[in-house]
């Protein structure tokens, strides 16, 4: 892993043409259908368009820890390695809605069961309205762990989030479909086969004295 | 950002706490007949249908055939979860597997039965894997033949995976990650393909697969059974064919013989009985859906359980779709110091869940015992009450299905075109609201369906209770059907809960 920290300064660039339009049909549409709601299930990435910008569809996650209530969004949606991404984050209190304005400081590491996870530092941040902004330029693909820590009331607080880099490895979960089943397939015929050999040597050693009793 | 569907208006509601009434009512003043009367119909005795039903029955080819697609259908589902992009709403595997299958399976349990096990892909690839075979009989293959240990012939690890394929589908949300969804279904073909390796028949299928075990629970309420067409016939019989299966076909995969067959339960709708009965004395039948759940099924023990976890399961699918499940989490999350998915959270809350619907039915069965002084032990009564608990599972399941499948079925025609949604984006708030106007049926059909069906749940749980209580506690003057009050309180109890379930808006899965 190796993760290139890049402040990244990218402002949101609005379409004023279509946003009228898509803000009375969605309107419409909210009056005429369902009670629609915004809703989140928390803690795991969800994929949305921002309908009223040309910024590219963003990966989320909103979860809370303690007192703070923690929303993280990666641009673009499926970064790759060599390209670079961004990671906002918003905190705001539980209780009265209040937004976290001390400095937040991000670390990125390996995301893997076993071996090394090789934590880097990405950068310490401070907000610009509300938001803690931090840049990133990956050289290889993988799946990657966030952590964002800050401090509040005393207390410290530290959050993981996931990031993937490129597209996830597809062979291997096949791979591994196929050498389990081949070494389930493989045991099970290795131990037939001394099972029939046990059966064949009983069977000779039954028809031996029965040929010679007939002899 | 995920928008939810609105529930069921009130006014169905008062309509579902009428009949409600009524049958309670009825529950305690009605006498009892000794057996429910039930009409069956052989669709092999059907003028023009009975000979196509009973070719069918006999032949190979349309099974195989079916088989063939299901596995094409899969192996798709697989490239696409895990080569397609990972938005849910735009990659086939979830919204096929999530949307489609899951949703409709549990719908087509009540006309089909256990049909779906007959062409199940994850079985078809560990046959084809183990046996080496596509279709004829094989005695071992590359199968140890093992007997299952007693520890595991039970529907106990059923129960258990069912429930950790509910902490997986719901706490970390595979049914919102293309990948995971791919990862569980090639799991199942290793399950089941190192089950048909080590173990006799399908021990796999019998006691150890939740789908199946699911579906076989619930085909108990199918309009559908395979049974012998004529009795005698079976009764007759010494060589057992169904049991032993023919030079060709293979043995019944969950040790059934069709001439003593009482219930679904474990029949995978495989046809083999069929093909290898000689005297093709094996034919489907349509009948009432109440039949084994009112006297035919056996208590169990073990069975009890799954339909009581099934009970539970079902009620907390439809929990954690309400928009408040996730402030208790969120609440629960700050008490325990719980952060990122909250997994433990949501643990508690599945274990609280089930343990609540567990204690409720445990102490209604200690009420009754105790209000008729009946000499029956504890578990008897418990096994055999817990019928009462699979209708309004069933009927509860379906209705909050089926919100699923009418209201969020119709992005499944784009899919199938782009299956692994190459180059697409997430749906934006216009295209959701588009396929939510998009239903199946008219908003007021679907309604309606889920009354009724929250009725019939209801209704067969009534007639459970007055049956299976006739026959089990001992006859006294006519008020000791109040004997029955408890168990009328609990479906009662149950019913409402479900019928307030529904009433609520519901998330949108994707
Ligand atoms: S029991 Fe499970 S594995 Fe067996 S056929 Fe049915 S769904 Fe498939
Ligand atoms: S052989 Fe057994 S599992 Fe297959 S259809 Fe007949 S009874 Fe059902």
């Amino acid at each position: 892993m190796s993760a290139i920290p890049a402040s990244c300064t990218m402002g949101q660039m609005s379409d004023g043409r279509g946003i009228m339009n898509k803000v009375l049909l969605l309107v419409f549409a909210l009056m005429a259908l369902v009670p629609a709601q915004a809703h989140h299930v928390l803690g795991r990435p969800a994929y949305s368009l921002n309908e009223d910008s040309n910024t590219p569809p963003s990966m989320q996650v909103e979860t809370q820890i303690g007192q703070y209530d923690v929303t993280y969004m990666v641009f673009p949606a499926f970064p790759r390695a060599g390209e670079r991404g961004r990671v906002n984050l918003y905190a705001t209190r539980l209780d009265n809605g209040q937004a976290f304005a001390g400095e937040v400081r991000f670390t990125v590491r390996d995301d893997k069961w076993f071996g090394d996870k090789h934590e880097e530092t990405l950068g310490t941040q401070l907000p610009d309205d509300h938001v803690y902004r931090q840049g990133f330029v990956f050289k290889e693909d993988g799946d990657y762990i966030i952590t964002a820590e800050f401090e509040a009331d005393g207390e410290p607080y530290i959050i993981d989030f996931p990031l993937r880099i490129g597209q996830p490895a597809g062979v291997g979960p096949i791979g591994v479909t196929v050498g389990v089943i081949v070494l389930i397939l493989l045991g099970v015929n290795l131990l037939k086969r001394k099972q029939l050999a046990r059966v064949k040597v009983r069977y000779a050693r039954d028809e031996l004295p029965q040929k010679a009793r007939e002899q | 950002m995920i928008m939810t569907h609105p529930g069921l208006p009130e006014n169905w509601a008062w309509l579902v706490m009428a009949g409600m009434l009524v049958g309670g009512i009825w529950l305690l003043l009605a006498s009892v007949p000794k057996s429910p009367r039930m009409r069956v119909i052989s669709l092999a005795s059907v003028p023009l249908l009975g000979p196509v039903v009973r070719k069918l029955a006999a032949s190979r080819g349309v099974l195989l055939l079916l088989k063939v697609l299901t596995v094409l259908v899969f192996l798709l589902v697989i490239v696409a979860g895990l080569f397609g992009t990972p938005i849910p709403e735009r990659n086939l595997a979830t919204l096929l597997t999530w949307n489609l299958w899951w949703s409709g399976l549990i719908l087509s349990v009540f006309f089909l039965g256990s049909a779906w096990c007959a062409i199940c892909p994850w079985d078809t690839l560990a046959q084809w894997l183990v046996r080496h075979r596509l279709w004829k009989r094989v005695d071992s293959g590359s199968s140890l033949n093992l007997r299952v240990p007693r520890w595991l012939a039970s529907v106990w690890p059923a129960l258990f995976l069912f429930v950790a394929l509910t902490w997986l589908e719901l706490g970390v949300g595979i049914t919102t990650s293309p990948y995971a969804t791919a990862g569980i279904a090639l799991l199942m073909v290793v399950l089941a393909t190192a089950s048909l390796a080590l173990f006799q028949r399908k021990a796999f299928c019998r006691y150890f697969c939740p789908v199946g075990r699911t579906i076989g629970f619930y085909s108990q309420l199918s309009l559908l059974e395979l049974r012998p067409i004529d009795g005698d016939t079976c009764a007759r019989c010494t060589t057992l064919e169904c049991y032993h299966g023919s030079d060709t076909i293979e043995p019944c995969p969950t040790w059934l013989v069709m001439g003593r067959m009482q219930q679904n339960t474990y029949c995978l709708s495989c046809g083999n009985c069929g093909q290898s009965c000689p005297q093709q004395n094996v034919a489907w039948r349509i009948r009432p859906p109440s039949v084994e759940a009112l006297h035919s099924a056996r208590p169990h023990w073990d069975e009890a359980w799954f339909m009581i976890g099934l009970l539970a399961l079902t009620g907390f699918h439809g929990l954690t779709m309400m928009p408040f499940w996730e402030t208790w989490m969120r609440k629960l999350a700050q008490v325990i110091g719980d952060s990122g998915q909250l997994l433990w959270s949501f643990s508690i809350g599945l274990v609280a869940v089930m343990a609540i619907i567990a204690a409720l039915y445990a102490a209604t069965i200690a009420i009754t015992k105790a209000i008729s002084h009946s000499r029956l032990d504890f578990k008897r009564l418990f096994s055999t009450f817990a019928f009462v608990a699979l209708p309004l599972a069933f009927a509860y399941h379906m209705a909050h299905n089926l919100n699923h499948l009418v209201r969020e079925g119709s992005g499944i025609g784009a899919v199938f075109a782009n299956p692994l949604g190459i180059d697409t984006a997430p749906l934006s708030m216009m295209e959701k609201h588009a396929r939510s106007m998009h239903m199946w049926l008219s908003q007021d059909t679907l309604f309606a369906l889920q009354a009724l069906l929250m009725l019939l749940g209801f209704w067969i749980a009534v007639q459970v209770i007055r049956y299976r209580g006739g026959a089990l506690l001992e006859p006294g003057s006519r008020w000791s059907r109040l004997r029955l009050l408890p168990l009328l309180g609990f479906a009662i109890g149950i019913t409402g809960f479900h019928l307030w379930l529904l009433m609520q808006p519901m998330i949108m899965r994707m």
